[in-house]
């Protein structure tokens, strides 16, 4: 293996931050998320998994998909610039892989959506393999691996010690990769990456399995509990859906903007008009499940859950994942 | 009589949008011409600006656009014009919502945008020489318009045309001044009715299921499209089964709040179908598979 | 104390008297979760220590008869804290009395994670204030209410104090996680949500974020009763309570008035009194 230290893996990551915007995970207050710094002093080495997924910088919280300019009755649309070049570095595998599972649907399914595809294309995406599986996390589970280096440019695995002394192995995993390795120092050495401690997965029901339990009156009893909040499809990595909105600016020119949205929410699917299809907690609570686990992967191939744990601890009335997926295994 | 998914009914509508780069971004258009149909119901027709993109929208019935009232944003509206009857695209808008509001406030020369065509089209060509039954509700009837217009135009491609229309009310009955054309149609026959009446009125009373049994059209050789309210929708099908039609030969075209067209911002799906791409048209056989009904 | 309420739960269930008992019970990973029990054997699963934190008066709203006569009776345990909210509903109408039976609990604080929480340090209630049986020793501690943190706050000056709400607000995800957590927020339709109009954006962007905070603050004045449900809710860590407080204080110190003490005295910002009118 290709092995380098841990000052060498920050000068590396000062240089690059002259060139790109890195984004990195950076501490802020008792939490860690990924934020760009402006070099390698503000970055968190030591997190299990970042608090909000990267999806931010890929499917923004709240963006412009457009801006008309109203002159004179004539009306023109403009598109927004382009982002520059972005190093993604810290990138645990399950953020990586809930990157492939949104290609699967804002790439790979026509149309393309370029806003999706800009973003990352003029993204490197630097990885972090864990050596540990977090208390929540369930990657294993999810046909992943903490320490899986398929969808990243670059890996970096931590061997050795923690602390300014650590050192790192580091594996090329793409061409666009290997492009920004630039002057990052490698001495190759004998052996592997040490492997992570996983936990045993638990068996996760395939999609078409799911359409026998839709009348279950177990989604029922769970949705009793459940708040209707959006905590879950905002923190999890996979979750994409939005809402689309104009808004006059000040001087009289439009934005129109594309922000987070929630199926969770009671007015979602609601018509202009008042019909809602999913009037109760417990539908919506359900359909999230399903969408997860039974009808994406039916419609654009992979699962969309990785398994990242984030909204076990943050449900503020314990639906957990896990347990949801082994009772209906039990069903 | 099961109807065979074949080249002139894909099962996904997924073709060209919007921009032909951006699909997010709208084709300019004017509106040169607006009409009110009914209270609050009002039809458009938008020009589209550029001639090229003109030229290359095509569409067929029941597939939808969505029409940007910039500064408010965008909402589908199905097509109810067809491209043979000219090159402005229709629409019937009600007034419910904050788009709609803003688009009934528009007059001859405002610009608006339009993306689109999404989504999949009603099997016109499955259709042909069949009997042809449609049952339209309030602005249900607006997407059975253009397949009024199509058989209209190609009358010899297709059996006997049955029309049942209904509102609540009849100043929210639309397309009345074409009532004269439809019936004057050969081998076509047209039943209105309304929930309820009012003074001028000397039509048939009564909801459109209790129309459908008086008229109780034959399932032989049939096809049925139903269009309107979900709460009708659901009564029709169970009233047209009642009648002896079987799933396949029933078609509705559904409608659900969108905000892309395109299956991306996950809004609109019925269980693993979204109705933007899978729909709006889906035969009742179909639907009855679906995990979440209307 | 467990079995005290599964026993009065069971015997709830089985004469009919609730349709449904909202408690708590273990969840995964040594969490404790609200509980819903229909059937008189499932009450075996309620259970009472000092990891109950949430507020369940926040689910009564979906038990409500909208509409029938006599909406099932639902029972609910309620620590005091929980009580001073239910008075809240009741005083604005969104339960009846008659519609629910309420299971009071003596309560020496909770802890979130092991840790005591604040807001049970400045509890001066340990008996709840309404309730229809009450369960629990006589309390062996008693907070009192000192408004420190909002002494904190007030001796920065403004501009300080701005910069430090806008750098919390700034971590806000619009989840809405406190807002649905809370049992004073039941709005059909919330202001930040409405869309005719649309008095926010949906930016999830700061100065939508600071508006809803604050307006949402603004709207609990004089009825938040300080359970910390929104800040327990809350996934980045905001300091809600302590924004609510400032307020509550504002409404004590000019109103001498605590909600949630009772379902009669008559609210100071709903009631409208001619001598308080201010002569021009």
């Amino acid at each position: 293996m290709n092995v380098t230290t841990r000052d060498d893996v920050t000068a590396w990551l000062d240089r690059l931050a002259e060139r790109f915007t890195l984004i990195a995970p950076m501490a802020v207050e008792e939490q860690v998320f990924y934020r760009p710094v402006a070099g390698s002093a503000e970055i968190a080495f030591d997190f299990v998994r970042t608090d909000l997924p990267v999806k931010e910088y890929f499917l923004p919280s709240t963006h412009v998909l457009l801006s008309i300019g109203r002159d004179q009755g004539e009306i023109h649309v403009e598109e927004p610039a382009l982002d520059g070049e972005r190093v993604v570095f810290g990138l645990r595998p399950c953020d990586a892989r809930a990157l492939h599972v949104l290609d699967a649907l804002f790439l790979e399914d026509e149309p393309v959506d370029p806003y999706y595809a800009e973003r990352r294309e003029r993204t490197v995406l630097v990885g972090l393999a864990c050596r540990e599986m977090g208390e929540a996390c369930f990657c294993t589970s999810m046909g992943l691996a903490p320490d899986d280096a398929g969808d990243v440019d670059l890996m970096l695995t931590e061997i050795g010690e923690e602390g300014d002394g650590a050192a790192y192995a580091v594996q090329v995993v793409t061409e666009k990769g290997r492009a920004i390795l630039g002057s990052l120092s490698l001495e190759g050495v004998e052996g592997n990456p040490p492997a992570p401690t996983v936990r045993e997965p638990i068996p996760i029901l395939e999609a078409e399995a799911w359409p026998q339990h839709f009348d279950d009156v177990y989604w029922t009893r769970l949705g009793d509990r459940c708040l209707s909040c959006r905590v879950c499809t905002y923190v999890c990595p996979t979750c994409r859906c939005f809402d689309v909105r104009d808004y006059e600016m000040r001087d009289r020119s439009i934005e129109r903007l594309r922000a987070w949205d929630s199926c969770m929410s009671e007015g979602y699917r609601r018509i202009a008009g008042g019909h809602n299809p999913r009037p109760t907690k417990a539908q919506r609570l359900r359909n999230r499940f399903y969408c997860k686990f039974c009808y994406y992967p039916q419609d654009f191939g992979p699962v969309a859950c990785v398994g990242c744990g984030r909204c076990i601890a943050t449900c503020p009335v314990n639906v957990d994942v896990v347990e949801v997926l082994e009772d209906v295994g039990a069903l | 009589m099961a109807l065979a998914t074949s080249e002139s009914w894909p099962a996904t509508g997924r073709r060209q949008s919007g921009s032909w780069q951006n699909p997010y971004r709208p084709f300019l258009g004017s509106v040169v011409g607006a009409e009110d149909l009914a209270t609050d119901i009002r039809m458009f027709q938008v020009a589209l600006d550029d001639p090229g993109e003109r030229e290359r929208f095509t569409y067929r019935p029941g597939q939808f656009a969505f029409v940007s009232a910039f500064g408010v944003g965008e909402a589908p509206f199905c097509l109810t014009s067809t491209p043979r009857r000219g090159h402005f695209l229709e629409f019937a808008v009600n007034k419910v919502g904050t788009v709609t509001r803003a688009l009934h406030h528009m007059g001859e020369g405002d610009v608006v945008g339009v993306r689109g065509p999404f989504g999949n089209w009603f099997p016109l060509d499955e259709m042909k020489d069949r009997h042809v039954i449609l049952l339209g509700g309030g602005i249900g009837g607006a997407p059975l318009r253009p397949v009024i217009h199509t058989i209209l135009d190609n009358r010899a491609d297709y059996g006997r045309l049955t029309i049942l229309w209904a509102a609540r009310l009849p100043s929210l009955l639309i397309f009345t001044e074409e009532f004269d054309d439809w019936r004057a149609a050969p081998d076509a026959t047209l039943h209105v009715t309304v929930d309820q009446g009012d003074e001028t009125w000397t039509g048939n009373v009564g909801l459109i299921t209790q129309l459908l049994e008086q008229v109780a059209p034959s399932p032989e050789d049939a096809v049925t499209i139903t269009c309107g309210p979900p709460i009708m929708i659901k009564f029709t099908l169970l009233t047209l089964e009642k009648l002896g039609f079987t799933r396949d030969q029933m078609f509705v075209t559904l409608e659900a709040k969108m905000k892309c067209g395109m299956g991306k911002c996950g809004r609109c799906n019925l269980g693993e179908k979204y109705v933007c791409t899978d729909g709006p048209v889906f035969s009742y056989a179909e639907l009855s598979g679906f995990l979440e009904s209307l | 104390m467990s079995d005290k309420i599964q026993a009065k739960a069971r015997e709830l269930l089985e004469s009919g008297q609730v349709s449904c008992f909202v408690g708590y019970e273990e969840g995964t990973r040594g969490r404790v979760r609200p509980a819903f029990v229909y059937d008189a054997q499932d009450a075996e699963r309620l259970i009472w220590d000092d990891r109950c934190t949430h507020n369940l008066t926040v689910y009564l709203h979906q038990f409500q008869g909208s509409g029938r006569e006599e909406p099932p009776q639902v029972g609910i345990i309620v620590k005091p804290c929980d009580s001073r909210a239910l008075n809240v509903l009741l005083h604005e109408g969104q339960v009846t009395r008659d519609s629910v039976y309420v299971v009071g609990v003596t309560c020496n604080g909770v802890r979130v994670n092991g840790q005591p929480q604040d807001r049970c340090q400045r509890c001066a209630e340990r008996v709840p204030l309404v309730y229809d049986l009450v369960l629990g020793g006589v309390p062996k501690t008693v907070g009192r209410e000192d408004y420190a943190d909002v002494d904190r706050l007030e001796g920065l000056s403004p501009r300080e104090r701005l910069a430090f709400w806008m750098r919390e607000f700034d971590r806000c995800i619009r989840c809405y996680a406190c807002r649905q957590a809370c049992p004073a927020c039941y709005c059909s339709e919330c202001v930040a949500e409405q869309l005719d109009p649309a008095w926010m954006s949906i930016a999830i962007d700061l100065p939508q974020k600071q508006f809803f905070h604050v307006m949402r603050a603004y709207h609990l004045a004089g009825r938040c009763v300080g359970c910390d449900a929104c800040e327990d809710a809350c996934p980045m860590d905001i300091p809600l309570s302590l924004l609510n407080r400032k307020i509550a204080r504002e409404v004590e110190t000019l109103f001498d008035y605590r909600p949630g003490q009772d379902a009669t005295t008559p609210p100071p910002l709903a009631t409208f009194d001619k001598e308080e009118s201010i002569p021009l």
